[in-house]
């Protein structure tokens, strides 16, 4: 029987967004984690205004990124405890395919998620009004390259009783070039000038890395199970 | 044709597609001017509006920098050698910082007056951006153009 | 060609590897001291002082010999990453995991001598230098490749996992290092160089570059000696590793 793989692609995407929406009451988790690092560094940094306004960009962007982080453990391991990942790996379907489509549910589940929840973490940071719907599309466009180092990271890990501290040495300095264009595509603007440039870098960056995520992530994943 | 051929070629088909997205942007990322600015003459002209944030660049004008005496405010005025905006900057200017040499400044405009937050020195004397030096050579000509007194020259 | 691969496949097995490198380690030993010795005395006690950074600049001999090595290093760790990968050769495995804690112990060098450096020059220990920040970032890099490595409970898995993780790496550095120079352009004016556009002079350069060579072969030396004692205990079941050891009792 010939195999259609758009309708496999299609399967794989809608049981990964079911997963999701039965339990959707997590999402909340990383979202409170945002308001809840944000909160923390007010206190740290103390109530002065200005100061907290220049690092507004940047922390909320952190904020995401350190959020969209700690879900990241969450890819395979799951489906890895109740051998799940096991029938991923013996499916007729090419994997790098399946692993595109949990790539592509990760990110609209989390990546957008939380992009669309940072209006209210803008607004405790005191984001200029000008600044956030930028933000929010620097968010949108970096969260895909965050996503698809995270397909790769937890692919590395899942064999490992726990991905933990390691996960963040894997993962956390392959982030570096997306934080960097990300923060300033909000500090072009805050500056005043054309975001363009930052936002391009981004946006090439992120397809590069959603690209290639599925095939390096299938090469781990098999390394990690045979 | 034979699935597993199909297959190949569908991966080798998305490869290509992403990485040349990932190209597409990063060429047009590269065709952005990154270090955009505008010049005395620019602000003038009245190409920025006020209170609006914008980066300022040109060259120190010689004898221009005015200290305050109890305070960390500066005043100085910066040149594209063609037209003046003077700039009031509260707080320390980078070492670097020397009259005749180009900066470039970040701030907004207020009443003509260009209020800075940021200043930064380019740091060889004998070094312009090449930008500020473009922006200078287009000046001067439309000023030949023009038939325009230059004023504030060497 | 044909030739070429025989020649590589035989090389890459453990015995004759052990044996070959056995072999060539005094060799890098003694180039070690004869290039190192001489340029570190010449550089640190009688080159000419720097007319703009007086005697701090003398760490350079340290310095850009450790950074050097300490790219190549990530280089040479990805490639045989690659092998192993490719060929699932145990030669490639283990000299993976041998140059990750030799690389991050090079960077490691580099920052460190990068910040005594800076104290005197930029009044800090410590500036977000394009650099410095970069250097960093590859020194987390290496840790990642380490600990990933040494996670694993079986070892070949470990080091397939870390071969992966350092191509990763090495595709994302040429990324990491363009970002860090845009993100401090964009954010600083100017910085001194510890090794600018300003030209060296002539005394200066012969010292760095036979600290470089030294460098390089201390790596090489260092590298060959922990891939013996490696492939001693990956292989020591094996008949060969009881006839080596035999053989020259005084290596074991």
């Amino acid at each position: 029987m010939e195999l259609s793989l758009s309708l496999a692609f299609r399967a794989a995407l809608q049981r990964e967004l079911k997963l999701a929406w039965r339990r959707r009451g997590d999402l909340l988790h990383p979202f409170a984690f945002t308001l809840l690092v944000a909160t923390l560094f007010a206190i740290g940094v103390g109530a002065e205004i200005t100061l907290l306004q220049r690092a507004s960009g940047a922390v909320a962007f952190l904020c995401v990124l350190l959020a969209l982080f700690l879900s990241v453990d969450g890819l395979f391991r799951p489906d890895r405890d109740d051998g799940q990942l096991d029938h991923l790996l013996i499916s007729p379907v090419p994997l790098p395919l399946l692993l595109s489509a949990r790539l592509l549910a990760y990110w609209l589940v989390h990546g957008i998620g939380l992009t669309l929840a940072s209006p209210l973490l803008a607004m405790l940071l005191r984001l200029p009004a000008d600044q956030l719907p930028v933000l929010m599309l620097a968010l949108t466009t970096a969260t895909i390259g965050m996503s698809a180092i995270g397909l790769i990271g937890a692919a590395l890990t899942v064999p490992l009783k726990r991905g933990g501290i390691l996960l963040a040495l894997i993962v956390l300095p392959l982030y570096v070039p997306l934080l960097i264009f990300g923060c300033g595509t909000v500090a072009a603007q805050a500056n005043g000038e054309p975001i363009a440039a930052a936002l391009y870098l981004t946006a090439a960056l992120s397809a590069f890395l959603a690209t290639l995520a599925p095939f390096v992530a299938a090469i781990a994943l098999r390394l990690g199970m045979d | 044709m034979h699935p597993l051929r199909r297959q190949r070629l569908i991966a080798i088909v998305a490869l290509l597609l992403g990485l040349g997205i990932a190209t597409f942007f990063t060429l047009a990322a590269l065709n952005e001017n990154l270090d955009h600015f505008y010049s005395p003459t620019d602000v003038l002209e009245g190409k920025v509006d006020d209170g609006k944030r914008f980066r300022l660049g040109g060259v120190v004008l010689e004898d221009s920098t005015e200290r305050s005496g109890e305070t960390l405010e500066v005043t100085f005025v910066v040149t594209d050698r063609l037209k003046n905006t003077p700039v009031r900057f509260n707080g320390i200017l980078p070492d670097l910082y020397k009259e005749g040499q180009s900066i470039i400044a970040t701030g907004s405009l207020d009443d003509g007056v260009f209020t800075a937050t940021q200043v930064l020195a380019k740091h060889d004397e004998n070094y312009m951006p090449v930008e500020v030096q473009e922006a200078l050579d287009k000046a001067r000509a439309t000023a030949e153009a023009n038939g325009t007194v230059v004023e504030g020259t060497q | 060609m044909q030739k070429f691969w025989i020649w590589l496949t035989r090389f890459a097995s453990p015995p004759v590897f052990y044996r070959v490198a056995g072999l060539w380690r005094p060799w890098l030993g003694l180039a070690t001291l004869l290039f190192g010795v001489p340029a570190l005395i010449y550089g640190l006690f009688f080159a000419p002082a720097d007319y703009l950074q007086g005697e701090s600049y003398r760490i350079i001999y340290l310095h850009v010999p450790a950074a050097w090595v300490s790219m190549l290093a990530y280089v040479a760790m990805a490639t045989a990453g690659a092998a192993a990968l490719i060929w699932h050769t145990k030669l490639s495995e283990l000299a993976v995991v041998s140059i990750a804690p030799l690389g991050a112990g090079f960077t490691a060098l580099t920052l460190l001598t990068g910040m005594l450096w800076g104290r005197p020059t930029w009044g800090a220990y410590w500036v977000w230098d394009a650099r410095l920040t970069s250097e960093l970032v590859l020194l987390f890099l290496y840790l990642g490749v380490i600990g990933l490595a040494s996670a694993y409970g079986d070892a070949r898995r470990g080091a397939r996992a870390a071969a992966l993780l350092s191509l990763v790496g090495l595709v994302n550095l040429p990324i990491i290092h363009y970002s860090v120079h845009w993100w401090n352009t964009l954010h600083q004016g100017s910085t001194v160089r510890i090794f600018g556009e300003s030209s060296i002079d002539g005394s200066m350069l012969w010292a760095l570059l036979a600290s470089a060579m030294a460098a390089k072969f201390y790596f090489a030396w260092s590298l060959l000696g922990r891939l013996r004692l490696q492939l001693l205990a990956a292989e020591s079941e094996k008949a060969w590793v009881a006839k080596a050891l035999n053989l020259e009792p005084a290596d074991a």
